[in-house]
């Protein structure tokens, strides 16, 4: 799973997820992607449960880029602990994600294979997805 | 219907995010033509631009009819809300006949790699290159044949027919197209991930040195 390899701090602060995505809103690499409709935190095992799910769909077939990355840690309290004492534990890992973000891309396969593909990988993700695709001029 | 033709209105007065936000709500699209001249404010209407937008790329010569005056163009750039699918903007480049023009000409594959056959994937890295000409020498776009790639092979810039008149400015070793052997995918990582390692002075005083 995606996480870090060096850090500078164990703890962040939350931060705050309004607005939209001013980078990484693009289709960089591919020629399909998926884009987040909604703010959230994607969390590492998300995004690895979604690209099993359309690599898998895709059968060897073409290539898949991950555009986020899970570098924010979440901490959680113990149960039963009473307020206070200072922040919790690091838990895992998160990647902040701004509306309109492009989360993943796809190249190397057919536009139906991979809005099959992408839906399946958004099925795996909590936020609402729309499918994006290059310009086709006729 | 001519699919090269749009039709514009001034726009004189209600600039700015406000006026350009009321213009989009009643089924209309800002836009601006620049060049040599002086700049145009206009406005097209959202659903006709749409529906030609498909037919035409950025190296499409276009001619906006402004009342009695027709303009020479170049889709420059534009604008749009993914979430609404709506373009928000359009900037027209006003070309002169007698000049060059430097813009972006789309690369178009035809036919299908025989590595791809052959358990290659086949990966476009460039999507437009850059070019210098006359306008009236400006290929629509340039079609690059991958009918003989095989695996492991790649296409670059300098081996693509370019049509006469037209310089190329990107780079010559530029990939433009390459069909690459699938690497068998890596063993499921391990289910608890490492602690990462935390960079503190201490541990960076070692690397300074």
């Amino acid at each position: 799973m995606l996480s870090p390899k060096r850090i500078k701090y164990r703890k962040k602060q939350r931060g705050t997820r309004d607005g939209v995505a001013h980078r990484g809103n693009y289709l960089a690499f591919g020629e399909f992607g998926l884009i987040a409709v909604e703010p959230k935190w994607i969390t590492n095992r998300q995004i690895e449960a979604a690209r099993i799910a359309m690599t898998r769909h895709i059968k060897r077939g073409g290539k898949v880029w991950i555009r986020i990355f899970p570098d924010m840690p979440f901490t959680k309290k113990p149960a039963e602990t009473r307020q206070g004492n200072g922040k919790g534990n690091p838990e895992g890992w998160v990647a902040v994600v701004k509306t309109g973000a492009v989360m993943f891309e796809m190249g190397g396969v057919n536009e139906e294979l991979a809005r099959e593909a992408l839906q399946l990988a958004a099925s795996k993700l909590p936020i609402k997805t729309k499918f994006i695709m290059r310009r086709d001029v006729e | 219907m001519n699919e090269k033709q749009l039709t514009g209105a001034y726009r004189k007065e209600d600039f700015g995010s406000a006026g350009s936000r009321r213009l989009i709500r009643a089924g209309r699209i800002p836009a601006v033509i620049y060049g040599k001249g002086e700049n145009v404010h206009l406005s097209l209407d959202a659903k006709d631009f749409i529906n030609k937008m498909r037919h035409f790329s950025e190296s499409t010569l276009l001619t906006v009819k402004l009342g009695k005056k027709e303009h020479v163009v170049l889709m420059k750039d534009y604008q749009e809300n993914v979430m609404r699918g709506e373009v928000t903007h359009v900037d027209f480049f006003e070309v002169t006949t007698d000049e060059v023009l430097r813009t972006n000409v789309s690369v178009v594959l035809h036919g299908s790699a025989p590595g791809t056959r052959t358990g290659g994937i086949l990966e476009q890295v460039i999507y437009d290159i850059e070019v210098e000409c006359l306008p009236k020498d400006l290929p629509e776009s340039i079609v690059v044949d991958i009918n003989k790639l095989g695996l492991n092979e790649s296409i670059h810039v300098s081996q693509i027919a370019i049509p006469e008149g037209v310089k190329v400015l990107t780079p010559s070793d530029t990939t433009v197209v390459t069909v690459k052997a699938l690497r068998e995918e890596a063993a499921p990582a391990e289910e608890e991930t490492e602690e990462p390692e935390v960079v503190t002075k201490a541990t960076e005083a070692p690397e300074e040195k």
